[in-house]
């Protein structure tokens, strides 16, 4: 996939001496005394929840099938400080050029290296209108309101989890986007995130806010080389769509192996919102993705769509939950995993429908394609429901590819290979033809056709 | 004895059974659970010492297991446990004829409806009154055929080798807290053999009851079907109302060798102070099919999950499951299958209604070992709400470990239609009898694998059950 060596993508080891930050109370203190009382304060007790919580286990049902204690070396992993840095294409890696080229129809754009934005560009149109596109590093100093109310406040506040915990106390850069009411901004904007620090734990955020009857589609990718070194990314997602917005949010997980990759993603979706998300993992040696969709105001409805192809021994961890807090709303989840060579893909997901989310359509659905004797699944869909005026359905199915149908291909003139590549991609396509999002589309169809020749 | 004092007013939760028998335990455990009570049970069964050996070690296994976390609630358990008898044993003997069981035991059947049933269609009845077998009696023919069917007791002293050979070899003591529990205090249950080759007509019954307040029961049924042979056996429980909470803790092995078809069907209907955790697991060979038809109505909190291992080549397992949770109660159930051999093939199928405060949990796993080729496997959940302070969950486990599997799951819950409702009750039904009529409608699946008499009472149940659901 990457043209360049994978060792000429990488930033080569720090000359001067030292030992480098581990994640610990000194950097966290460090961070705290660098920014406002407010966020010091928030970093604190951050740290405090993550000390007091302990790493999760394979006992706990979350984190069955994934056991840290062997995948995740924590002591190991030294950090990155946020850098000053500029984005220059001519000099920036090909992987990363080669992306960002066709995500030029956009509304805006973010570039991240190693945890530090680089570069911001906003339609100077939609900036008139008030919208905010932002380093979130640099969001603090110019928009406290915003990110006082909202960071780690609502969505993901420390207690939400461990890795929740550790990413607010140890973040240093990221983005926000704000979309003031009424505001509708037609092209996606596009983040993409470039990381190539062996053995660093890169904390991120993204923060978005779409005001009520806002619109505003926000696609976030993440690239990297292959590490020598277990390297961690956390990345921690709020989205906030007030009353009657509609706001997509797309992630696009690429990164190589050695890649340890941890989404914490949380979308709250008021009265009338619409709060659709896709999720695509590629990449990663280890790759986990806690995304908990609440639709807490009357008519909210949530598409929720997952995307997952695995190789050598890639692990995926999906874990989605859908929280119907209020009447007349509805949720509707698809996740598809095609798993290769000794690939494995877990997904748990759970509906709950809570009291008095009355006349509320909640549906998931998770298929896996099983392409090699040693790849497999584990899939976990829960439902847990306590209104009664509910239309609920999951499904879930674990499968080889049909022999049926690679006769018929077969019959009409493919190789058996050719007739495999037709039906997987039809498997996968039929996440990407429920997205109204036509760049990514290509794009994403793109990057499985590419792979499926390789 | 005072009956009927702690029947609520509402007609819809109550039990139906709720009559107590008087009688006199010959032999009763202190309460509490401790290696004096397990060499008590022992040295009154008369047991060899491999036994004696097999329940301490169960024992020191239970001490070392956590109360489980997951499922229903069990805090309020260790109160319960601290305060149950783990061995009572009635003065009555063994009987072999109908003639010679006690009145007062005759009274209880009677209430139950178990005479006509027994008498007129079934051959033989094993039927376990408190912890032991007191009424048995099997048909000449089946007897003749070399089929056993004893108390569990007897089948260890009748038949020693045998029994050895299979008895816990299916659930192991420390396949969970319960099961260790159970293996070091069990009492009463059945001991089953079939034959190679031999096909009983007739359904083997043990219609058992607890019947002593406060008194827990640990049945340990062993069932051996031999090659070919084919047989259905039917288990039914029904206890009376008490005003303390109450404990049940069986377990169930069956051994289901190649080319056998064996039926395990329960019907379940404990009153709602009981916390009923059984488990049951057939192990299924080449060629051979198990079905368990797993129903559950009465309790406080039941936890189990009817389970079928395939280890043979192109066995086949089946579990259908019923569970109804009224006011109060948290039916955790469902069913497990688990593939570790090519071509084997499973099917769950499960339906639940809550009403009231009640709550059923389907949960369920679906296992393939890697090299389980072709293995199918499928669940179907169906879940039906009746008010809106009913709760119902789905939590299904998929784990594949083989390419060429295919396993499919697929849920749905809804409540009863307004539109069904009008339509039947504009033609004269009543609220309260399209309800009923609507929920008869949506067991009809699993009521019509039951023998005549049982899915009779299951109807019988749910009308009971749904008298005053509406308004």
């Amino acid at each position: 996939m990457m043209s360049e060596s994978a060792t000429t993508l990488l930033r080569a080891p720090e000359e001067s001496g030292g030992p480098l930050p581990g994640l610990d109370r000194n950097a966290v203190e460090a961070l705290a005394a660098s920014g406002p009382p407010w966020l010091g304060q928030r970093r604190l007790e951050a740290w405090r929840v993550y000390e007091e919580t302990p790493m999760p286990t394979t006992k706990e049902e979350e984190w069955r099938y994934t056991d840290l204690s062997k995948t995740l070396r924590l002591d190991e992993l030294r950090l990155l400080p946020r850098e000053e840095r500029e984005f220059a294409p001519a000099g920036a890696p090909a992987p990363l050029t080669g992306s960002m080229r066709s995500d030029r129809a956009a509304a805006g754009h973010v570039v991240e290296l190693d945890g530090s934005v680089a570069h911001t560009d906003l339609e100077e149109e939609v900036a008139r209108e008030g919208v905010v596109l932002a380093s979130l590093a640099r969001a603090v100093e110019v928009f406290p309101e915003i990110l006082e109310a909202q960071l780690a406040t609502e969505a993901l506040p420390a207690d939400s989890g461990k890795f929740q915990a550790l990413n607010a106390a140890l973040w240093t850069d990221g983005v926000l986007l704000y979309v003031p009411r009424g505001v509708h901004v037609e092209l996606p904007i596009h983040v993409t995130r470039w990381f190539s620090a062996p053995g660093r734990a890169i904390f991120t955020r993204t923060l978005i806010v779409a005001e009520e009857g806002s619109r505003v589609s926000f696609v976030d990718e993440a690239l990297s080389a292959d590490f020598p070194a277990q390297t961690l990314v956390s990345s921690a997602v709020e989205v906030f769509a007030r009353r009657g917005a509609h706001v997509q949010f797309v992630s696009l997980q690429r990164m190589g192996r050695g890649a340890f990759h941890l989404s914490q993603q949380r979308t709250l979706a008021d009265a009338d919102a619409a709060l659709d998300t896709l999720n695509v993992s590629f990449g990663a040696s280890v790759a986990r993705v806690d995304l908990n969709a609440e639709l807490r105001g009357a008519g909210a409805h949530s598409d929720m769509l997952g995307l997952c192809f695995g190789e050598a021994d890639q692990h995926f961890d999906h874990n989605t939950s859908q929280d119907h807090g209020a009447p007349h709303t509805r949720s509707d989840l698809l996740y598809k995993a095609a798993l290769d060579e000794a690939a494995r893909a877990i997904f748990r997901g759970v509906i709950r429908v809570h009291p008095g989310a009355q006349q509320t359509d909640a549906y998931q659905t998770n298929r896996n394609l099983i392409l090699s004797p040693d790849a497999r699944a584990e899939s976990l869909p829960n439902l847990e429901i306590e209104a009664d005026d509910v239309r609920c359905s999951h499904g879930a199915t674990v499968g080889q590819l049909d022999e049926e149908h690679l006769f018929y291909l077969m019959s009409r003139g493919l190789t058996r290979a050719q007739a495999e590549r037709l039906v997987v991609t039809g498997f996968l396509g039929e996440v990407l033809s429920r997205l109204p999002l036509g760049g990514v589309v290509e794009k994403v169809s793109g990057i499985i056709e590419e792979r499926l020749r390789a | 004895m005072p009956q009927n004092e702690v029947v609520q007013d509402l007609g819809l939760d109550q039990y139906k059974y709720h009559f107590i028998t008087e009688d006199e335990p010959v032999f009763r455990s202190g309460r509490g659970l401790n290696d004096r009570v397990v060499r008590e049970i022992s040295a009154q069964k008369e047991e060899p010492a491999w036994m004696l050996d097999f329940r301490l070690r169960a024992l020191a296994i239970y001490n070392a297991k956590p109360m489980p976390t997951w499922g229903g609630d069990l805090s309020n358990l260790e109160a319960v446990l601290d305060q149950i008898h783990f061995y009572v044993r009635p003065q009555e003997k063994m009987e072999r004829s109908w003639d010679d069981v006690p009145v007062n035991i005759k009274d209880t059947f009677e209430k139950l409806g178990i005479p006509e049933a027994e008498q007129k269609i079934l051959a033989g009845v094993g039927a376990q009154y408190e912890s032991e077998m007191v009424y048995h009696s099997l048909k000449e023919e089946w007897e003749s055929q070399g089929v056993i069917f004893d108390s569990i007791e007897d089948g260890l002293k009748n038949h020693p080798e045998l029994f050895r050979e299979h008895f816990g070899t299916v659930i192991p003591s420390a396949d969970n807290k319960f099961s260790a529990m159970n293996s070091a205090v069990w009492s009463g249950g059945s001991f089953v053999y079939i034959p190679k080759g031999v096909e009983l007509r007739t359904p083997l019954q043990a219609y058992f009851r607890v019947n002593q307040e406060q008194m827990g029961q640990f049945e340990r049924t062993l069932i051996i079907a031999d090659e070919g042979s084919k047989a259905h056996y039917i288990e039914g429980c029904t206890a009376p109302v008490y005003s303390t909470e109450s404990f049940h803790s069986g377990v169930i092995e069956i051994v289901v060798k190649g080319g056998a078809h064996f039926r395990y069907t329960t019907i379940q209907n404990w009153s709602n102070n009981m916390y009923n955790l059984v488990t049951q697991r057939a192990r299924v060979h080449e060629n051979a099919t198990m079905e368990w038809l797993d129903g559950n109505l009465g309790s406080k909190l039941t936890m189990k999950y009817p389970s079928c291992f395939l280890v043979g080549e192109g066995a086949h397992g089946s579990i259908l499951s019923i569970a109804y949770a009224g006011n109060g109660q948290h039916q955790d159930t469902g069913g497990k299958v688990v593939h570790a051999a090519p071509n084997t093939s499973s099917q769950i199928v499960s339906k639940s209604i809550s009403k009231g405060t009640g709550r059923s949990t389907y949960r369920g796993l679906c296992k393939v070992y890697e090299g389980s080729r072709h293995a199918r496997s499928n669940v179907e959940c169906d879940a039906l709400l009746i008010n809106d302070t009913s709760r119902t969950d789905t939590y299904p486990y998929i784990e594949i470990e083989e390419q060429e599997a295919n396993v499919g799951h697929e849920a749905t819950v809804s409540k009863v239609g307004e539109e069904q409702l009008f339509y039947l009750m504009s033609r004269g039904l009543s609220e309260e009898e399209a309800m009923a009529l609507i929920v008869r409608g949506f067991i009809e699946p699993i009521a019509k694998l039951l023998p005549l008499e049982y899915a009779v009472e299951l109807n019988r149940l749910i009308e009971l059950e749904m008298e005053g659901s509406v308004g």
